[in-house]
């Protein structure tokens, strides 16, 4: 018990190894396996034939039949350790009829045997299947999905910076009648998910023509409040003066804006512009109401539909579930600690 | 010979620069024109116009077509109705017998909803709570294992309800454990009770690092010298908990539970991709309730979605409010 | 040319009325200094001057133009902050620059202008740093820098050298004054430290309240101050007042006669002497015991508790041989005294 107590005030016992001590490793192992784990586990089986993702219990590490090109085939045959009455010999396979196998020595290629598939097992080494991520770019809607979700993150956020940067200039640098009304109409639909005004926000973008479009996924998600008051917090920060020097230096509140604030202002557009990034590329539920032809789904939609089969292509699915979650794991490796700082400082409240 | 970052910057900079320049004498124009009020409208509008169109005209419309029915999508074709979508919602014979309601899946998806609120959050917090404190003791290469908590929050909940749909699945990798370790495979996503579990470990396992960084924050905004007087006094382990570290973390945890809370009770994408809402109604919850409702099933009812969906921004807004309450005490406090 | 003419300025935030009309004629050329106590309106005036405030009501002209309505870019004048507010994202050339470009001025000049300014301030060597690289007094030869370049009619310096540290403000006090006598443009100058006022300006304004109590040049400031409140307010330290009234010629306070054959109406009043007037003279006027001896080594002062209540700080030249405790007597040189009237007002003796 003293062991705990120590943990929850976080003064450890600095003499020898105690409870908590285990506990911490414990807890830090597992958290490393069950947070990476899942998602490594996904990359590993991304890469599996449809054969080595049907078995049960999974293997490790994908695995390839070994093949083997034999002088008049075209195709590499695939090779098998066979057992015979005259011992273990490994054979190539031309083809398979019922419980029989029809198989040649490599070495001897004229000479055909015939050979009960339960006396032989196949060759494997680790290979990867990478025609998991090729075929797709070539085969399907994929690469379109892909299009469209780098087209909606980016404009996306290209607008929510501007705009939002835009609006909370003017809500920090500017006295006029009615800024805390704007300011508390922002902050108050903080509190209104998207879920809930679900229904006539596809009326609106239906009757102005957007329904089924990429900016009809791109319009409602820009005016982002937490970009407006995490920038507006940030700008308060920057001395009045220095707007006054421009001011007296010539400079038109544009450039004020655009030459003085707006560079300043750039730790903060970082962060919005990491969490937009994510945001909008990891946005589901309303692309799912607006989007209803192939054309236009973006990823996330994509991907449901894909899983959404009858007859789910788990080799495919799991492959462009891993190009998904490469931006975000990329910009998690780069850009770690700029989030979590952001998150713990500024970004939250 | 500059650095290659400046060279980069330069690239970038360069043509914004050249940007600001090329609308700067149309915007002195305007500036000169309406003064230092028109150039705040000029910088205010293009946010307030999307603002004001996709959230603040919808938040007016919805109540507008919680009163109207039929499957019409514009206003202009829909019949009114008053109050009797919400009269549908909340006909029931026995309020804790989801099959006497009129709709009944509304109210098993708002018990579903409850039930998963209540477990979620709670594993949450004790999680996150675990999670901090051990991520704010003595331990090497703190930024690593922040960052291993951390990771999940960034994954979208398609990839999350896949990765998970696909560990978990009769095949999957969990269950060949299972069997290794010589016990039953169980069948995670079509059992009932492990369905709605595995619902809440991955809302759980996809959140927690969000939360839990929430909370280090604040054990780490906590003066150590208040630990070291404490020291001094021989105070014993577990009253340091309670008297110092608990109490000066509130705020934090209560930021966490009420975000958490409102969170859960939204919550959707990644169930909606691992379950579907199954086994039957076992996983359906209210914003799927409000989507199928209003979008996916054949006979669409957008008035009885918009009906539901401000019956749950109402409990959003208490929730909210007791948000702003609590912090406001604590202001107060201060 | 750089002539300024201040008519009836007025300005009121909300209910607060912070300058009550304020009448001053600043002439071509002179360095004048606005000093006063905190909140007294001098900051406010300036940037009144300088566009970035426009008043309530009166006029400001610069050259006889009214300029009232003229924005603060549009004047011609150049400002030099407290906080310097130099534009933390650009390098020194740059931040001289900024200023030139927006008036659309050819390169050339704009180059020749700045080799020109960066020399006369010494800064030609920091011209590609940032003003994050640079030390308190670099910043504010740059600020200084960033006004010159702009050839201005008129210098406004708020509270400029408060940031500095005592050493560093002494030599940039005088470093100014010679930029003055070099390039003869007018200047004026905000502080709240008289010995800077006392030290660099030719006229200065001294304000309180919102009004303008007086303008004089440093010297008849101190010999001649206008009434009770710049007396108190110039000089250190502060000038010993004593309140009594005048009867016949003679000043009482506290049955003491403190002054004689004074050619006055008969009234309340205020008589001051200066601490470093006072000379020290058995059966002197003012007795008392000594509560406090500072040696400053080039002179003391003392804090004495008068026998008759009230107490006195005298400064005296050199290491006096004196001790807390003592028994000493002042006497007040006849020249030396001010004396002031029921009003406050300064009464010639």
């Amino acid at each position: 018990m003293s062991g705990l107590t120590a943990l929850l005030s976080q003064t450890r016992g600095r003499d020898g190894w105690d409870w908590t001590d285990y506990f911490t490793f414990f807890w830090l192992g597992a958290g490393l396996l069950v947070m990476f784990g899942p998602a490594i586990w996904l990359v590993l089986s991304s890469l599996k034939t449809p054969a080595g993702l049907s078995e049960f219990p999974p293997t490790f590490l994908p695995y390839k039949a070994e093949t083997i090109q034999v002088d008049g085939y075209d195709k590499p045959l695939p090779l098998y350790r066979v057992t015979t009455e005259e011992g273990v010999r490994d054979l190539a396979e031309l083809r398979r009829v019922g419980t029989v196998a029809q198989m040649i020595d490599p070495e001897q290629p004229d000479e055909r045997l015939r050979v009960n598939i339960a006396d032989r097992t196949p060759i494997r080494k680790v290979g990867f299947a990478w025609e998991n991520f090729i075929d797709p770019l070539f085969n399907s809607n994929f690469p379109t999905y892909l299009k469209n979700s780098v087209f909606v993150t980016v404009m996306a956020t290209l607008i929510t910076l501007l705009t939002n940067s835009m609006a909370a200039f003017a809500l920090s640098k500017y006295q006029f009648t009615g800024r805390n009304t704007v300011m508390i109409l922002i902050l108050a639909t903080l509190m209104v998910p998207l879920s809930v005004i679900l229904v006539p926000l596809f009326s609106i973008i239906s009757s102005v023509g957007l329904f089924d479009t990429l900016w009809g996924v791109i319009l409602p998600t820009v005016a982002t409040p937490t970009g407006v008051f995490m920038l507006r917090q940030y700008m308060l920060t920057i001395p009045d003066e220095l707007l006054e020097a421009a001011r007296m230096d010539h400079a038109s509140e544009w450039q004020i804006y655009w030459r003085i604030v707006l560079p300043l202002t750039a730790p903060a557009l970082a962060v919005l512009a990491i969490f937009s990034v994510v945001w909008r590329w990891n946005d589901f539920l309303w692309p799912l109401v607006v989007l209803s032809r192939e054309e236009v789904y973006t990823l996330q939609v994509g991907l449901n539909a894909y899983a959404g089969e009858l007859n789910v292509q788990w080799h495919f699915l799991l492959a462009m579930t891993v190009v998904t979650m490469v931006p975000v794991v990329l910009v998690f490796v780069f850009l770690q600690k700029f989030i979590t700082t952001g998150i713990a400082g500024a970004g939250l409240k | 010979m500059p650095s290659p970052g400046k060279i980069v910057g330069a690239v970038v900079t360069a043509p914004l620069q050249y940007m600001g320049q090329l609308v700067d004498p149309l915007l002195r124009r305007w500036q000169s024109w309406t003064g230092l009020n028109g150039m705040a409208a000029f910088f205010l509008a293009p946010n307030m116009l999307i603002f004001g169109v996709f959230v603040l005209i919808p938040m007016g419309m919805n109540i507008v077509y919680s009163m109207t029915s039929g499957n019409a999508l514009f206003l202009k074709d829909r019949e009114f109705v008053g109050g009797t979508h919400y009269k549908t919602l909340l006909d029931c014979q026995n309020y804790f017998d989801p099959q006497s309601c009129h709709q009944d899946l509304f109210w098993i998806a708002a018990g579903n909803t409850f039930q998963f609120v209540i477990c979620q959050v709670a594993l949450m917090i004790v999680v996150c709570m675990i999670t901090a404190l051990i991520l704010n003791s003595e331990i090497r290469a703190r930024s690593f294992w922040r960052a291993v908590f951390f990771f999940p929050v960034l994954l979208s909940p398609v990839v999350v309800g896949l990765i998970w749909k696909w560990i978990l699945q009769r095949d999957g990798v969990l269950n060949a454990v299972l069997l290794d370790m010589g016990l039953e495979p169980i069948n995670w996503l079509i059992e009932r009770g492990w369905a709605f579990f595995a619902a809440i470990t991955v809302s759980v396992w996809a959140h927690m690092g969000f939360y839990a960084l929430i909370l280090l924050a604040g054990l780490q905004a906590i003066p150590k010298d208040l630990y070291e007087a404490a020291e001094m006094d021989g105070t014993r382990h577990m009253r340091v908990f309670w008297r110092i570290t608990l109490p000066l973390l509130m705020p934090n945890l209560l930021v966490v539970l009420v975000l958490s809370l409102i969170r859960a009770v939204q919550i959707f994408d990644e169930a909606f991709v691992l379950t579907g809402g199954g086994p039957g109604t076992a996983t359906m919850f209210l914003t799927q309730y409000i989507y199928e409702v209003g979008f996916a099933s054949i006979l669409k009812n957008p008035g009885l979605a918009a009906a539901a969906s401000i019956l749950m921004g109402g409990v959003l807004i208490v929730l909210t409010l007791l948000q702003l309450g609590l912090t406001g005490r604590k202001d107060r406090a201060r | 040319m750089g002539q300024i003419t201040l008519k009836d300025i007025r300005k009121s935030f909300g209910p607060v009325d912070v300058l009550k009309g304020i009448d001053l004629e600043i002439e071509q050329g002179e360095f004048l200094v606005f000093v006063g106590p905190s909140g007294c309106g001098k900051s406010t005036l300036l940037r009144m001057i300088a566009g970035l405030d426009k008043p309530t009501s009166g006029t400001v002209e610069i050259n006889d133009v009214d300029v009232t309505q003229v924005s603060a870019a549009d004047r011609g004048l150049a400002m030099v902050f407290q906080s310097y507010a130099l534009y933390p994202h650009m390098t020194v050339r740059q931040n001289l620059a900024f200023g030139l470009q927006n008036t659309k001025m050819p390169k050339a000049e704009i180059d020749r202008r700045i080799a020109d300014a960066s020399t006369m301030l010494e800064i030609d060597g920091l011209l590609s740093r940032r003003p994050g690289q640079l030390s308190g007094g670099q910043r504010q030869r740059v600020a200084i820098g960033r006004a010159i370049v702009r050839d201005p009619t008129a210098f406004l310096l708020d509270e400029p050298l408060s940031n500095l540290d005592a050493e560093l403000r002494v030599s940039m006090r005088a470093e100014l004054s010679a930029l003055h006598d070099r390039i003869k443009t007018t200047m004026i100058y905000v502080t709240h430290d008289q010995v800077e006022a006392m030290t660099m300006a030719d006229r200065i304004v001294v304000l309180r309240g919102g009004h303008i109590e007086q303008v004089a040049t440093p010297l008849d400031l101190f010999n001649k101050p206008a009434n009770l409140f710049v007396a108190g307010f110039i000089g250190a330290p502060a000038m010993n007042l004593f309140s009594g009234s005048l009867e016949n010629g003679q000043f009482l306070c506290d049955g003491r006669v403190l002054g004689t054959a004074l050619r006055l109406q008969d009234g309340p009043g205020t008589l001051g002497i200066r601490p470093q007037h006072l000379i020290l003279a058995d059966g002197g006027a003012l007795s008392g015991k000594i509560a406090l001896v500072e040696s400053l080594g080039i002179e003391t002062v003392l804090h004495v508790d008068l026998s008759e209540g009230g107490n006195l700080i005298a400064v005296l030249p050199g290491q006096a041989a004196v001790k807390a405790g003592d028994q000493v007597a002042f006497d007040i040189p006849r020249d030396k005294r001010h004396l002031f009237d029921g009003q406050g007002q300064r009464v010639p003796v």
